[in-house]
């Protein structure tokens, strides 16, 4: 899983990316690599959802160490176009006149893939540091917003080298679907929970990522609710809960809801799935580390569940 | 307005209805039953939602997809329970064919439309321009109520990360048609100063895009934002439209703490702009369940069945606390929500909401509230 040098994390609201990217994170250095770990930012936003699991309330614009061997930043779309601009113009005087116009302030922001061309920029320019000859950030993961954006952004090489196939656009476009789009190098895993939409979304998701030619590496599904029944108390109790509106109904039936949803999973894709068991404090990322850390990511075998 | 506001009355009265909310709270189906609860109330509804799931569009039986509005089947009208006078529409739409038709909508002529819609920039990037579902979602509103065949418009608001989007799209649009800002890239910019910063701007596109792009794409630019000049005017046209009192900003939120915030903000948010905000639902809440009872302490049987009501008696006492905890919340909201607002819960069905007899359920839980 961390032998790559990008691996995005994606999968819609409230399935607990971030906490995943962070637990990823702090894993990915356990197991020796040098991590630079970042989200997708909006400008002029302080809300920054991956920055509280390192005890900070947002992440800096530039690559500065949370950890050791850990270093974290956000990706912004005007940091990376501004970086764009300077690298084709040669000249920082020119871009930052050309920043400062209005003009192209405005068409930046709201034009067509402008903001993804930004974020994939910045991306590109952070995998293309070194240092003594060696990448400066070995393994770069990304905690993506919604899929929608995920895929604008896995997309976007392709879609624009239609319209670009010359020049320093293209040439970048094409350098960054090298590390992309190459199996060796890059991969996409999607959180999402044992619940029926968010499988039903992530089987979608899966098929929207192969389209664009991101290699999806697994599906993590998160928030796995224990099962503390054995089968037989099962069938002595199953009847009377049906029978009677009883409190605790939902949570009685709820383990084995989850267990048919990661079979469907299972059965509509060959991707390795991986669990993680529901964690009585949703945010505690070292618990979530060692769940990980245990679970060694690998593809449970069909029978075995979550604990 | 007299009385407390109650989501029911909004679905029978309102002819526009407009649901909010991040993604992931259930949006599209709440508003889908709210569609339902209208129609089963004697109403001709039309529900109209950008980028709807496959598994939704498959229960009310329509494509997604087509030009113009379309009926719910019969037999899915009868099962959802609708009889006329009530009558359900839906209009399921995909992105891309939404610029398209606002494309069509705003130019003068059909030969415009179509230089704008076979352009080879506009076919790769027309539905990644910034705003402009939400535009279209507005503008779509605006003409199917003003054509009168509906009592009531259901508006899902687009897939985005914030509720708020929504409000601002159009704006964040209107910026980038601005004509200032856009003639700066434009040939023919009228003062000095003017023709030379626009001819910097043209060398350093040309740096960037390369020569023979950067001419195609003032060119299109020029035709693109020609067109969507009247917008400016249109936002400001569509705001009042949407502040009317014909109209009901409602947020769907999950009780998770992120979603909520943004609820509260959302709220603060139409306030400023003086929309009719009116209501929170609640959706995936415990405090929608009935009250129920506590499992016995003891049931005669083996040691096997004991055993497992112990445990379940464990399990019963977390639902109960979580009951508790979406109640209090429940409570919050509605008095956040003040005296033109509401809040409603509707409750979690684990296994998606997405079949009939579950939307007509949760339609009918809306039209109580």
């Amino acid at each position: 899983v961390f032998n790559k040098r990008v691996v995005l994390i994606t999968g819609k609201g409230g399935v607990g990316r971030s906490v995943v990217t962070a637990a990823l994170a702090k894993l990915a250095v356990k197991a020796g690599r040098r991590v630079l770990v970042t989200e997708i930012g909006e400008e002029g936003e302080d809300y920054s959802p991956l920055a509280k699991h390192f005890g900070l309330a947002r992440l800096p614009k530039a690559p500065a160490p949370l950890g050791e061997n850990m270093m974290g930043a956000v990706l912004l779309a005007r940091t990376g176009q501004e970086l764009f601009l300077k690298s084709v113009l040669r000249s920082g005087t020119v871009a930052r006149a050309a920043l400062a116009s209005e003009s192209l302030r405005r068409l930046l922001s709201a034009g067509p893939s402008f903001r993804e061309m930004g974020v994939f920029f910045q991306l590109l320019s952070y995998l293309r540091q070194k240092r003594d000859a060696e990448p400066e950030h070995e393994l770069i993961l990304i905690d993506m917003p919604a899929t929608g954006h995920a895929l604008a952004l896995t997309g976007l090489p392709e879609q624009l080298l239609r319209l670009l196939p010359r020049g320093p656009i293209a040439d970048s476009l094409r350098e960054g679907q090298s590390y992309l789009n190459d199996p060796k190098l890059g991969s996409a895993w999607i959180v999402t929970l044992p619940e029926t939409l968010p499988v039903s979304e992530c089987l979608e998701l899966i098929d929207g990522l192969e389209k664009t030619r991101m290699p999806v590496g697994g599906v993590l599904v998160n928030r796995l609710p224990d099962d503390p029944f054995t089968t037989e108390e099962r069938a002595a109790l199953t009847p009377m809960v049906n029978e009677q509106n009883w409190l605790g109904r939902q949570l009685f039936h709820r383990p084995l809801l989850a267990l048919r949803e990661v079979a469907r999973l299972r059965s509509n894709t060959a991707l390795p799935i991986v669990t993680l068991p529901e964690l009585p404090h949703a945010f505690v990322v070292d618990d979530l580390v060692l769940e990980l850390d245990k679970a060694r990511l690998v593809p449970l075998a069909p029978s075995s569940r979550g604990k | 307005m007299t009385g407390p506001v109650r989501i029911g009355d909004l679905i029978r009265q309102r002819r526009i209805i407009v649901c909010c909310g991040a993604g992931g709270v259930g949006k599209t189906t709440t508003a889908a039953a709210m569609s339902i609860a209208g129609a089963r109330a004697g109403r001709r509804v039309l529900v109209l939602t950008i980028d709807p799931s496959r598994r939704l569009a498959e229960t009310l039986g329509v494509s997604r997809n087509p030009k113009d509005p379309v009926r719910v089947p019969d037999d899915r009208q009868r099962a959802a329970g609708i009889a006329a006078p009530g009558q359900l529409d839906a209009w399921m739409l995909d992105p891309k064919l939404v610029a398209d038709s606002a494309v069509r909508r705003l130019t003068k002529t059909p030969e415009d439309a179509e230089k704008i819609i076979s352009n080879r920039i506009y076919q790769q990037v027309s539905t990644m321009v910034a705003g402009m579902h939400e535009y279209t979602a507005m503008e779509a509103l605006h003409r199917l109520v003003n054509e009168g065949k509906y009592d009531l418009v259901v508006l899902d608001t687009p897939p985005s990360r914030h509720a708020l989007d929504f409000l601002e799209a159009p704006r964040r649009l209107s910026g980038l048609v601005d004509s200032r800002a856009i003639s700066a890239f434009l040939p023919s910019a009228d003062s000095l100063v003017g023709r030379a910063a626009s001819k910097v701007i043209q060398a350093i596109l040309g740096a960037v895009f390369g020569e023979e792009f950067a001419v195609e794409f003032v060119s299109f630019l020029s035709t693109f934002t020609g067109i969507f000049r009247s917008l400016n005017v249109d936002v400001n046209e569509m705001r009042t439209f949407l502040s009317g009192a014909d109209v009901a900003f409602l947020l769907v939120s999950s009780p998770a703490p992120e979603t909520l915030n943004e609820a509260y903000f959302f709220q603060d948010k139409t306030r400023e702009l003086e929309l009719p905000f009116r209501g929170f639902v609640l959706n995936r809440s415990r405090a929608a369940m009935g009250e129920r009872p506590m499992p016995p302490a003891e049931l005669k049987g083996d040691v096997v069945l004991a055993s497992a009501l112990r445990k379940f008696r464990a399990i019963a006492e977390q639902e109960q606390h979580a009951v508790l905890r979406d109640r209090a919340l429940l409570a919050e909201l509605g008095q956040r929500a003040g005296k033109d607002a509401t809040a409603l819960a509707l409750p979690e069905f684990p296994q998606g909401a997405d079949d009939i007899g579950t939307l007509v359920a949760v339609a009918d839980q809306l039209a109580a509230g």
